[in-house]
């Protein structure tokens, strides 16, 4: 009986091709949108050098321009500012740095030419340009260097934006199907006269409730592993530590309280249209406040205050925790915490506030 | 099991009900025989759902008790369910499984459960039982809900207005499907709207009227309870007096009007041969000649009117 039961659930939902959509291609279409826009792929300044490379000076400015990571250097001598122009312009190169001929005694001119649009490239290519060229004059000129600096990251590893938001996508996906998905099939069987008709025969109803749930718990699952997937196949890099392999777990557990929440919806509102609504409106200000695809810290702080009550907020913190920062799922007890208070209470109240007799 | 050792199904005793201020159900008996068609008709907020709720272990009762097939409905719905059958609305089903598998998963509800595709052949619907409940017409909405109701092999069956909307074609396909539940062994209950539906089909009727049950006999039996069960209408050229026609034996609800035809008298009496005659002698008399006379028998539609003071549909 329960097999059946089970596996009708599951087909219900596996034919329910809206709630497909939600549940796995609508994060996936903004894992897509989202590493678009955060520009990995170009994460390199194409820059073309004209300086004579047989000249001391030219050496030295070569080998330093070639060791900045985000620099990818073409040297092509012999060109003068208005070539180097036209270059730029056909998008052979983001930048042209040219340095004019001059003895090795006197001080050779040199222009730098931007074609990158964007003011916060432009201003961290000419920033960086400029630092080389200032190293190379101390060095060739023999001074001693009153104060060397060098920069290291606080994190050890570095993350990119794609990297940050993909934890943020996952979280969203699990808590729109498990919320909005849940209290719309629910609604349905009540409104349909499903529930009704299943309290005529002698199946318990918390059977039917439990393989409901069972069954969203299913593609919960297949959610984490699809998405997991294909973050992790656009570079998320979510497994640099051994302890990221808890955030299937940490997503499972936290998608329990969204269930609970659709429970609470279909329990409380009435009508499909009013159901969804809720739904959307409990889940939609959580998926833009609790980081789904911006950090927290840059919400004003009283806001910062209200989103830490939130569970989604958790959700993702453990979630990043675990994965992109490579901590210990030892070290996410406070979100794990909140998320354990989260899931009791949800539950509790989704007992009081979804009755079955009422169908 | 208690059931076998009376011929009584259902024996309810005192039923009521109340939904806060409303009284859905106020006190209600009856007793329903094995193997018959009982009917329950009423109109909307009579109370019919509410006593075949209580008869299916789907609600509980404020007062009374209600024995289905020897079981308390109220100590042990568990055991009534497992062996009764409920129709409700044909959209009352999963709308992305299959017929078929929609019997398997009701089916696998109960311990004992007839084959899935033998219950769609017996409604016609074999060929569909890979299609689901959007794809069909309503009448074979109507038709799945009701075998929907034979799954697992019940006793008792609860039929809740299976033929409403229906149209007069598929209404007939419906009245032969549950003829043969009856006849296959099963005592069927059955709620409609239709006085000819409850005339047609239904072995006993009760009318149900503000929560109690107004009259309850075979449809022959409640008519002949009716003091004039026969509708006259006489139709004539020029009028006949007033004194004389309600000088008419036993005339009643006597009525007299214009129409483009002529003269119209209608009246109800209980004696259709004896009115007739009258009526002719009196027209004789007066020097009426009458164009038309025809006299009706009486329906459960006039039962109803008793009842309830109201006409039913409309």
């Amino acid at each position: 009986m329960t097999r059946i039961l089970f596996s009708s659930s599951l087909k219900m939902l596996t034919r329910d091709r809206q709630a497909l959509f939600w549940a796995i291609v609508f994060p996936l279409i903004f894992m897509g949108v989202f590493k678009l826009f955060s520009g990995d792929s170009s994460g390199t300044t194409r820059l073309i050098v004209s300086v004579d490379a047989t000249s001391e000076r030219g050496r030295v400015l070569v080998d330093a321009l070639g060791q900045v990571g985000f620099l990818n250097v073409t040297l092509t001598p012999g060109l003068d500012e208005d070539s180097a122009r036209l270059l730029v312009q056909d998008d052979e190169g983001d930048a042209a740095l040219v340095v004019s001929p001059a003895a090795p005694t006197t001080p050779a001119n040199a222009v730098l030419l931007m074609g990158i649009r964007d003011p916060i490239g432009r201003q961290v290519t000419s920033a960086a340009i400029a630092s080389v060229v200032d190293r190379v004059n101390l060095s060739l000129a023999k001074a001693p260097v009153p104060i060397s600096m060098s920069t290291r990251p606080v994190e050890e590893k570095t993350t990119s934006f794609f990297q940050f938001v993909a934890p943020g996508i996952l979280g969203m996906g699990l808590m729109n199907f498990a919320t909005i998905s849940l209290a719309s099939s629910l609604s349905r069987y009540r409104e349909e006269g499903v529930l009704r008709r299943i309290r005529a025969t002698p199946l318990s109803p918390s059977y039917f409730f439990m393989s409901v749930l069972g069954a969203h718990l299913v593609i919960t699952v297949v959610q984490v592993a699809v998405l997991t997937l294909v973050a992790q196949m656009l570079g998320a890099d979510l497994f640099r530590d051994v302890s990221g392999l808890w955030a299937p777990l940490i997503a499972v557990c936290g998608t329990i309280v969204f269930l609970n929440l659709g429970v609470v919806v279909a329990g409380r509102v009435r009508g499909r249209g009013a159901v969804e609504g809720a739904a959307n409106a409990i889940t939609l200000p959580m998926m833009f406040l609790s980081g789904s695809f911006f950090p927290v810290s840059a919400l004003p702080e009283a806001m910062q205050r209200v989103v830490q009550v939130l569970p989604l907020t958790h959700m993702l913190n453990a979630l990043r925790g675990v994965t992109i920062e490579g901590e210990s799922i030892l070290k996410q007890w406070p979100s794990l915490l909140v998320m354990l208070g989260w899931t009791v209470v949800s539950f509790v109240v989704a007992r009081i506030a979804f009755r079955l007799e009422d169908a | 099991m208690h059931g076998q050792t009376t011929d009584l199904v259902i024996e309810a005793h005192g039923l009521v009900k109340h939904y806060g201020a409303i009284t859905a159900l106020a006190g209600v008996s009856c007793e329903v025989r094995r193997g018959e068609i009982f009917g329950i008709l009423g109109p909307n907020g009579a109370g019919k759902t509410t006593l075949v709720e209580v008869l299916e272990g789907l609600t509980r009762p404020t007062e009374g008790t209600a024995r289905v097939l020897g079981v308390d409905v109220t100590e042990d719905p568990v055991a009534v369910k497992s062996r009764i059958g409920v129709q409700l609305q044909a959209s009352s089903y999963h709308r992305y499984l299959t017929l078929r598998e929609i019997l398997e998963l009701f089916g696998s509800f109960y311990p004992r459960h007839a084959d899935a595709l033998e219950l769609l052949e017996r409604v016609h619907l074999r060929e569909r039982a890979g299609a689901r409940i959007s794809t069909l017409s309503g009448g074979m909405q109507q038709r799945f809900s009701i075998v929907a109701a034979l799954v697992n092999e019940p006793e008792l069956v609860f039929f809740d207005e299976p033929t409403a909307g229906l149209d007069p074609d598929a209404r007939l396909d419906l009245w032969e499907i549950v003829r043969s539940v009856r006849d296959s062994g099963a005592t069927v209950v059955l709620t409609t709207h239709y006085m000819e539906e409850a005339q047609a089909l239904c072995d006993r009727v009760a009318f149900m009227n503000a929560g109690q049950i107004g009259a309850l006999d075979t449809p022959a039996g409640l008519i002949r309870s009716l003091q004039a069960p026969y509708r006259v209408t006489a139709t004539s050229v020029t009028p006949l007096s007033e004194a004389g026609v309600r000088g008419l034996p036993g005339a009643d609800q006597v009525e007299m009007a214009v129409g483009p035809d002529g003269h119209i008298v209608r009246l109800r009496a209980p004696d259709a041969p004896g009115v007739t005659a009258a009526l002719t002698a009196l027209a004789a008399r007066e020097g009426v000649r009458l164009v038309d006379l025809a006299v009706q028998p009486a329906s459960l539609e006039d039962v109803f009117l008793r009842v309830t003071g109201r006409k039913l549909n409309g």
